[in-house]
């Protein structure tokens, strides 16, 4: 899906992140702008230690700027209460984790479930898009299954169903393909292409997976907290 | 629980035996006696008095006695004793427990039956047995001092020594003659009511039905030592069962503070996904309840059995304190130790509980809600 250039979903300003380690200060972002539109699938990508994650916490109301100001939709995360950035978590924000972070106790079903039960949707609706979505990501049959019975990629794919089932604007994903195979890696890219693709949900991931960059329509690249190179999507 | 069960146990037997050695639960007599008590301080009228006090709905016996000095002369030896005068058609077990301890002879078969029946330290003193003549000597209503000659006819052993040792029983009748009375006319009416607890509101509410002329007594009143007693065992108790409560809520605590500690990563991904910290706080409160909840209900379940065995057949420590038991305030407790917690003891620890283990949560609930998500879900 091409990404609309009138709709800036996520906007960074000047965004400055130090973490105080003892008396040492690590300055994680160092002043980061930028952009995505709505139905991006961009990539931030860098050595370990340039401000990833970091980023990608900062867009997914994880974490606050030490300066500078992020936006979501219109609204600048610093100025809103913990239950409003609960809330926009909730419905409009999907994660997808490097370690999937799947709750244990919860079966595949369950863990896909859980955020549309916070929304208060029906147990039919809840089931149906469940199901369909468990159907999408080819774990229908293992919809009972716990986490500890799936394989790493199974995991994650029940996370990215767990990501998209609230329906969310934008999904972050952290490392997505860190943890599998190659063959796995592949197949859940295609799955998050797909995604975006058919529903025009939008991805921005974490990165250093050369796989993963080849398939981003738009690459970010932090080197020690600073964009280094951004080729938008146009330039792809 | 098991404290309070044993100490409720005991102390309603302990209350309820001093009520049948003395002047029941709830003695009605003249107002002046409990502070100088003379024969000259009576009750005319006992029969209409038995009356007034059946009338209340939580008594259930009322019987007339004569109690005071008495001194005691065989053909060995002289002694001072404490007799009480009952009439035989009256009492029985319920009412009198020195019946319990009859250990030779029988009780007086009319009030007017010319027997005593004595205690069996007192009978030792005065070298007396079944049928010996003995002659009982006290100062009338008038202050006049008479005698008056009985056979023996019963020996009673309480298994408190002392009381033994001062103890007898005397026909009313013949009593109320030696000493001037008329024949409705006594010292006291004993009242024995269902659930000793409500011993002072049937005294307070006796002594505004009857009137100026008859004090109602309950057995804190006239029996000040034993009240003394209870009192100062029960606040020990209460200070040994807030120690419990804080240990086990301690207990609580850890347990529900551990394992939010051990469960923090999940609650990062839980307020990653979108639970807002109140959403968690519940969660963990709600945690709490069911602990607290099925805790109670596993707690019931396992001591049930044990609980029964205790109130049916007890633990017999007569090893360790001998056969009689112990002394308490003047009152023999049995050597077996037994159970039985009142309704209202045991809902209010398990409510304390319950609330104990709430209150314990609020913490590791709170915890649970500040979480920073960047901190916890960390890569595995």
């Amino acid at each position: 899906m091409n990404p609309d250039e009138s709709k800036a979903l996520v906007e960074l300003k000047d965004v400055v992140k130090i973490y105080q380690q003892g008396n040492v200060e690590v300055h994680a972002l160092r002043g980061l702008t930028f952009k995505v539109l709505t139905g991006e699938f961009s990539a931030i990508c860098g050595p370990s230690g340039s401000g990833k994650t970091t980023a990608l916490n900062m867009i997914g109301a994880l974490d606050s700027p030490t300066s500078g100001s992020v936006v979501v939709e219109g609204r600048n995360l610093a100025s809103l209460s913990r239950k409003t950035l609960s809330r926009i978590r909730r419905d409009r924000i999907g994660f997808v984790f490097q370690a999937y972070n799947l709750i244990p106790v919860l079966t595949a079903y369950e863990n896909a479930e859980i955020v549309m039960s916070l929304q208060g949707k029906s147990q039919e609706e809840r089931h149906a898009r469940v199901m369909g979505l468990l159907d999408e990501v080819g774990l229908k049959e293992m919809a009972h299954r716990r986490p500890y019975e799936l394989s790493g990629g199974q995991q994650q794919r029940v996370a990215i169903a767990r990501a998209i089932a609230s329906g969310p604007a934008v999904v972050l994903a952290d490392e997505p393909t860190a943890n599998v195979d190659s063959d796995t890696a592949d197949k859940l890219l295609a799955l998050m292409e797909k995604l975006n693709q058919d529903r025009g949900v939008t991805f921005i991931f974490s990165t250093h997976d050369p796989k993963v960059m080849a398939r981003a329509k738009r690459i970010i690249r932090l080197v020690d907290g600073r964009i280094v190179d951004d080729k938008s999507w146009e330039a792809v | 629980m098991l404290a309070t069960a044993v100490q409720d146990r005991n102390f309603a037997d302990m209350i309820d035996l001093a009520a049948r050695l003395g002047g029941g639960h709830v003695t009605l007599q003249h107002p002046e006696y409990l502070d100088r008590p003379t024969f000259s301080r009576t009750l005319l009228d006992t029969e209409k008095l038995s009356a007034l006090a059946l009338q209340d709905k939580e008594v259930k016996r009322a019987v007339t006695r004569i109690v005071g000095q008495t001194m005691l002369s065989t053909a060995a030896d002289s002694c001072g004793a404490f007799f009480m005068a009952v009439d035989p058609n009256q009492e029985d077990i319920s009412t009198l427990s020195l019946l319990e301890g009859l250990d030779k002879g029988r009780l007086f078969a009319s009030s007017r039956d010319p027997g005593i029946i004595i205690g069996a330290g007192l009978a030792k003193k005065l070298d007396a047995g079944p049928g010996d003549k003995i002659v009982y000597t006290m100062t009338d209503k008038n202050g006049d001092i008479v005698s008056g000659l009985s056979r023996l006819s019963g020996i009673v052993r309480t298994g408190a020594t002392s009381f033994d040792s001062i103890i007898c029983l005397l026909p009313i009748d013949i009593i109320r003659e030696s000493l001037g009375y008329m024949a409705k006319e006594a010292i006291q009416v004993a009242l024995f009511i269902e659930d000793q607890r409500k011993s002072d509101e049937v005294a307070l509410r006796l002594g505004s039905t009857l009137g100026a002329g008859t004090a109602a007594l309950s057995w804190r009143e006239t029996q000040p030592e034993l009240a003394g007693f209870i009192a100062m065992k029960v606040g020990g108790a209460i200070f040994i069962e807030v120690l419990i409560a804080i240990l086990v809520a301690a207990g609580i605590f850890n347990t529900l503070f551990v394992s939010v500690m051990e469960r923090l990563r999940e609650f990062g991904i839980m307020i990653a996904i979108g639970f807002s910290p109140a959403r968690l706080f519940g969660l963990i409160m709600m945690e709490s309840f069911w602990l607290g909840l099925v805790g109670l209900a596993a707690g019931a379940a396992i001591t049930a059995g044990p609980y029964y065995y205790l109130v049916a057949t007890g633990i017999d420590v007569s090893k360790m304190i001998g056969q009689d038991g112990a002394v308490v305030a003047g009152i023999a407790v049995s050597p077996v130790i037994s159970v039985g917690i009142y309704t209202e003891h045991a809902l209010f620890i398990a409510i304390a509980v319950f609330i104990a283990t709430m209150l314990s949560g609020l913490y590791p609930a709170w915890r649970a809600g500040r979480v920073v998500p960047v901190e916890t879900i960390t890569v595995v």
